[in-house]
C-alpha cells in the first residue's frame, strides 16, 4: 500500500455548521461505497472550500468562484470519477454566480454542495448574496439559489439541507451522488450551515426549516408546482428543505458527459494518445489538407 | 491608357486600349490580386478561390485579409499572392484590384502597382483612375444567375480570363469549393463563372492582360497558423479543449470541434474565459492533455488561471492569438502586444514558458512541443500567435508526423504508483519535478492546490517550506533551458544587418533579407521560438555575428527589445516597431534598416 497524504484537521471554529456538512458528505460516500481514489473533491475559496483537505480522496483547491468550471473539466476528462464541487455561498453565488448558472445549464453529472451561512466568515463577517437585509449593513434583498436553480430548464436535482440535521442532509447528498452515478446530470445541494462566529443562526434555522414533504400538495416532480410550493413556504416564514425538485426520469435534460462521452471507458483522460495507435487516422486527417 | 468609361453590355473595350506596359510584360512570376468591397460582398471567397487556383498551379501562396468586426457591411478587402518563388508575406503592391465599390477603388488604389489594372463592378464603382475596366458584375449576377450575390464568382470568372487561367482548372476550383453544398449552389457558381469569363472576353478583349507563370511547388499545403495549431494539438495527444469565441482565436476551437470527438476528445465552448481556463485546468489535472485558446481580452480574464496552473503545477497549454489591444482594441487587426502579459501577467511568481511559432508548420511543431513541455515540467506553456499567423492562408511545408514525439514526463502509471512506498504530489526532487498521479489511480491521492503547500499538498506557511517550494517551482525556468525550442537562423554566416523577431514577422523579415541580398547587403535573421525564459545565450551568440541588429515587432513599446535589453544589458541593437494594425511590408523594412530610421 502506497502511503498517501492524510486528511488534515479542519480549520473551522468549534461548532461551525461545516462539520455537519462534512459528516453528511462522508456518510453519503461511505453509504454508496465510492472508493476514495475515485472521489474528486473540488473546493472553492472560503472556510467551507477548504473541506477537501479534511477528507480522503483526490482534493483540488480551485480559485475563488471557479470550482464549478474546474469540476466540469475533471468530469468531462474522466466521467468514471465521482466529482463533488464544494464551496460557500460567497464563492458560489457572488464571484462564481456566472459559473453556477452555467453549470446548471451544462448539466454534467457532478454534485455541487454549497454551505450557505449568509456571510463571508474568512474575511470577518461581510454580507454574502444570501444575507438578510440589515445583516452587516446589507441593504440588498437576498436571493434564493434553489429558486434560481429550479428556474434553469436543464436542472434536474435541487435540494436544501440543514447542517443541524446531518442525517437528513446526508440522505440528500447520497441521493445527489447516486443521481450522478446513474449519469442523470448535475445535482445541486445547498446546506444551511451556520457561522457560529459571525452569523449564529442555529436556533432560528432549526425553527424555520420545513421539509417540503410536509407541505400540503407539494409536488417536486413538477417545476411550476415545486417553485410555487417553495414560494408559499417562504411566504409563511419558513425555509423549505429536503429534495425540492426532481422531475421524473423521462423529463430530465440529457447529462453533458453522457452526451459527449457515451461510454466512460474512452474519455479524454483515458484515450489512447500514442502516435503508433493513431497514425493511420492522423495521416488521413493531414492528407485532407493538401 | 486613358480612363475607361463606364461601359454597358454592348460596348466591348477595344484591345488597343490595354496598358502598353501590360502588353509588353511577359508572364508574371509573382502576382497579387486584391479584392475589395463591403463585408458580405464575398471578397474573401474570391480570395480563397484565387488562392486555391494558384496553389493548384504549384505556386507559393500568401493571402491577407482586411475585414471589420461585423458580419456584414463596412469595407472589407482581401489579397491573394501567387509566386514562383517562395513567399511568406503580402506583396508590397497589388497587380490587380477587383473593386465592388468606390471605396474599394479609393483604398486599393494606394497599393496598386503602376502597371496594374482595376476590374470594377459597374453596379458599385462610378469612377476610377486609369486602367479601370468596368464590367457589369452584379448586374450580370442579378439578371442572369438570379442573385446579385454571385457577383463575386462572376468576378472570379472575369479574372480567370484576364489573367489567362486554365479554364478547366479554374472551374475545378469552384467545383472543389461548392461541390459539397450540392446541386444548386454549385450550378449557380459555375454559371456565374462562365458569365464572368464571357463578359471579360467580350468587353475587355480576347487576350489576357497578364499571364501567370506556373510554379513547380508541388509539395506545399495551404493552411493557416490556427489550423496548424489545432492539428498539432490533435496529433500531440491533446484531448480536451475549452474556449470562448474570440477573434482571431475562434478557428482553433472550430477546427477542434470538428476533429477532436473522433479521437475520443472533448471540446467545450465555455461561458467565458474564466471558465475556459479553469475547465482546461480541471481536465489537465484529471489526466487529459488540455489546451485553451484566446486573444488579448480573453487572456486578461484567464490571468488568474495562469498563476493557478503555475502554483498548483498543472500542465496546461494556453494559445494567445494576439490582436490589437488594449481593451477591445481592433479585433481583426494585427499586433504583438501581449508578450509582456504572458511573460509577467498574474500576481505572484511562478514558472512558465512562452513559445512562438513563425509560420504554420512551426505552429504545428511547437503545439506538440508545448504539450510535451507542459506535462514534462508541470506548468503553463503559452503559445504566442498573432493575427496574421492565425488567420492568413498560406503555402506551408506539409506537417511532419515523423517528428512528433509524445513525452508525458513524470506522469505515473498505476503500476509505477503501486511500487512507491510513499506518494507525495509535491515531492522535492533534484529537477524540481514531482511524479504526478491522476484521479482514479490507487495510491495517488492527495491535494493539488493553489495555496502554498508542503510536499503532501497540505496548506503551509512555514518559511523554510516556502523557500524550498519557490526554488522548486521557479527553478524550472533555468533547469528547462536545454529542453526549450531553439531559434532558427536564416541568412548568411555573418550579416551586415541582423534581424530578431518572432511570429509572423518571419514573413516580411525573410522577404526583406531577399531584397537586401539583391542590393548586396548580407543579413541574418534570428527567428526566436522560445521567448520566455529569454534565450539569452542564443541571442548573444547571434548578435556577435551581425554588424547592426534590429529587433522587429508589432507594438508601441518594443516589448521583445525590452526583454532582451534586460537579459543582455551590454548588447547593442535597435528596435523597429509598427503598431498601426498592419503587418510590416518587406520594402519598408529594408528602408528602415538601410536608412537608419528605426
Amino acid at each position: 500500500m502506497t502511503e498517501t497524504a492524510k486528511p488534515t484537521s479542519p480549520i473551522w471554529c468549534p461548532g461551525c455548521g461545516d462539520f455537519g456538512v462534512m459528516a453528511a458528505i462522508k456518510r453519503a460516500l461511505t453509504e454508496l461505497k465510492v472508493p476514495a481514489e475515485e472521489t474528486v473533491l473540488v473546493g472553492g475559496i472560503g472556510c467551507s472550500g477548504a473541506i477537501h483537505n479534511f477528507m480522503e480522496g483526490y482534493g483540488f483547491h480551485s480559485l475563488h468562484g471557479r470550482l464549478l468550471p474546474t469540476a466540469v473539466g475533471v468530469k468531462l476528462a474522466n466521467p468514471k470519477l465521482t466529482v463533488l464541487a464544494i464551496g460557500g455561498d460567497g464563492d458560489g453565488y457572488a464571484i462564481g454566480m456566472g459559473h453556477f448558472v452555467h453549470a446548471l445549464k451544462k448539466n454534467a453529472a457532478l454534485t455541487y454542495v454549497v454551505m450557505n451561512n449568509e456571510t463571508y466568515g474568512l474575511t470577518k463577517g461581510q454580507a454574502s448574496p444570501t444575507a438578510p437585509v440589515g445583516f452587516s449593513g446589507n441593504v440588498e434583498t437576498p436571493f434564493d439559489a434553489t429558486l434560481l436553480a429550479m428556474s434553469i430548464p436543464s436542472s434536474g436535482f435541487v435540494a436544501r439541507g440543514f447542517s443541524g440535521a446531518p442525517r437528513e442532509a446526508g440522505q440528500l447528498i447520497t441521493q445527489a451522488i447516486q443521481f450522478n452515478r446513474e449519469r442523470r446530470g448535475f445535482a445541486f445541494v445547498e446546506i444551511l450551515s451556520p457561522c457560529v462566529t459571525y452569523n449564529d443562526t442555529y436556533k432560528e434555522w432549526r425553527e424555520q426549516v420545513q421539509n417540503v414533504d410536509t407541505v400540503p400538495g407539494y409536488d417536486r416532480t413538477d417545476r411550476t408546482k415545486a417553485i410555487a410550493g417553495c414560494l408559499s413556504t417562504i411566504a409563511a416564514g419558513r425555509i423549505p428543505v429536503g429534495l425540492l425538485f426532481r422531475p421524473s426520469d423521462d423529463r430530465l435534460a440529457p447529462s453533458l458527459d453522457r452526451t459527449l462521452i457515451p461510454t466512460v471507458e474512452s474519455a479524454p483522460a483515458t484515450a489512447e494518445i500514442s502516435l503508433e495507435a493513431n497514425r493511420a487516422r492522423y495521416e488521413k486527417l493531414l492528407s485532407g489538407l493538401a | 491608357m486613358t480612363t475607361t468609361p463606364a461601359t454597358d453590355l454592348s460596348t466591348p473595350v477595344p484591345s488597343e486600349r490595354l496598358p502598353p506596359s501590360t502588353r509588353r510584360a511577359g508572364p508574371r512570376k509573382d502576382l497579387s490580386v486584391m479584392i475589395g468591397g463591403q463585408g458580405g460582398d464575398g471578397t474573401l471567397t474570391v480570395s480563397d478561390l484565387l488562392g486555391r487556383y494558384f496553389h493548384e498551379q504549384h505556386l507559393y501562396v500568401y493571402t491577407a485579409r482586411n475585414v471589420l468586426s461585423r458580419i456584414r457591411g463596412g469595407h472589407a478587402d482581401a489579397s491573394t499572392r501567387g509566386s514562383v518563388e517562395p513567399v511568406w508575406a503580402q506583396k508590397a503592391t497589388q497587380d490587380v484590384l477587383v473593386a465592388f465599390d468606390d471605396e474599394a477603388v479609393r483604398i486599393g488604389q494606394a497599393e496598386l502597382d503602376p502597371e496594374g489594372f482595376i476590374l470594377g463592378d459597374q453596379g458599385g464603382v462610378s469612377e476610377g483612375p486609369e486602367r479601370l475596366y468596368l464590367l457589369p458584375l452584379s448586374l450580370t449576377a442579378a439578371s442572369k444567375v438570379g442573385n446579385g450575390l454571385y457577383k463575386n464568382t462572376v468576378a472570379y470568372g472575369a479574372l480567370s480570363h484576364l489573367l489567362g487561367f486554365d479554364e478547366t482548372k479554374a472551374r475545378g476550383v469552384i467545383e472543389g469549393r461548392f461541390g459539397r453544398r450540392g446541386g444548386e449552389a454549385l450550378q449557380k457558381n459555375l454559371s456565374a463563372f462562365d458569365l464572368g469569363r464571357t463578359l471579360a472576353r467580350e468587353q475587355v478583349g480576347a487576350n489576357p492582360l497578364f499571364l501567370l507563370e506556373p510554379g513547380t511547388n508541388t509539395r506545399s499545403i495551404l493552411t493557416t497558423g490556427n489550423q496548424a495549431a489545432a492539428l498539432g494539438f490533435v496529433v500531440g495527444g491533446g484531448r480536451f479543449f475549452a474556449g470562448y469565441p474570440i477573434t482571431p482565436a475562434t478557428p482553433i476551437m472550430d477546427h477542434l470541434t470538428r476533429w477532436l470527438p473522433t479521437f475520443g476528445g472533448v471540446v467545450r465552448q465555455a461561458e467565458d474565459e474564466l471558465s475556459a481556463i479553469n475547465m482546461t485546468i480541471g481536465a489537465a489535472y484529471a489526466g487529459a492533455r488540455s489546451m485553451t485558446a484566446t486573444s488579448g481580452p480573453g487572456l486578461s480574464l484567464m490571468t488568474e488561471g495562469m498563476g493557478h496552473a503555475g502554483q498548483a503545477e498543472v500542465p496546461v497549454v494556453i494559445v494567445d492569438c494576439q490582436r490589437v489591444g488594449p481593451s477591445t482594441g481592433e479585433p481583426t487587426r494585427h499586433e504583438q502586444s501581449d508578450l509582456l502579459h504572458v511573460v509577467f501577467g498574474s500576481h505572484g511568481e511562478f514558472p512558465r514558458f512562452v513559445l512562438a511559432p513563425g509560420f504554420p508548420a512551426d505552429a504545428f511543431e511547437l503545439t506538440v512541443e508545448a504539450l510535451n513541455l507542459a506535462e514534462k515540467w508541470q506548468l503553463p506553456v503559452f503559445l504566442l500567435l498573432d493575427e496574421n499567423l492565425s488567420e492568413y492562408t498560406q503555402s506551408s511545408e506539409p506537417f511532419d508526423l515523423s517528428k512528433v514525439r509524445i513525452d508525458r514526463g513524470k506522469l505515473l502509471s498505476q503500476e509505477a504508483l503501486a511500487a512507491l512506498p510513499v506518494y507525495k504530489r509535491y515531492l522535492f526532487t533534484d529537477d524540481g519535478i514531482s511524479p504526478r498521479s491522476v484521479p482514479g489511480q490507487r495510491g495517488g491521492m492527495g491535494q493539488t492546490t493553489g495555496n502554498e503547500h508542503d510536499e503532501w499538498g497540505h496548506v503551509s506557511v512555514n518559511p523554510e517550506n516556502r523557500r524550498r517550494m519557490m526554488a522548486k517551482r521557479l527553478g524550472k525556468m533555468e533547469r528547462a533551458r536545454g529542453d526549450l525550442p531553439r531559434a532558427r537562423i536564416y541568412g548568411e554566416a555573418r550579416g551586415q544587418v541582423g534581424f530578431v523577431g518572432y511570429g509572423s514577422t518571419y514573413g516580411p523579415i525573410r522577404e526583406a533579407q531577399r531584397l537586401l541580398a539583391g542590393r548586396g547587403i548580407s543579413s541574418r535573421f534570428f527567428q526566436a521560438r522560445t521567448l520566455w525564459p529569454v534565450p539569452t545565450a542564443e541571442v548573444e551568440e547571434f548578435l556577435a555575428t551581425v554588424e547592426r541588429a534590429f529587433v522587429v515587432e508589432h507594438n508601441f513599446t518594443g516589448q521583445l527589445a525590452l526583454l532582451l535589453r534586460q537579459a543582455l544589458p551590454r548588447s547593442s541593437f535597435s528596435s523597429i516597431v509598427q503598431y498601426d494594425g498592419n503587418a510590416f511590408r518587406a520594402p519598408a523594412l529594408v528602408k528602415r534598416v538601410t536608412e537608419g530610421r528605426p
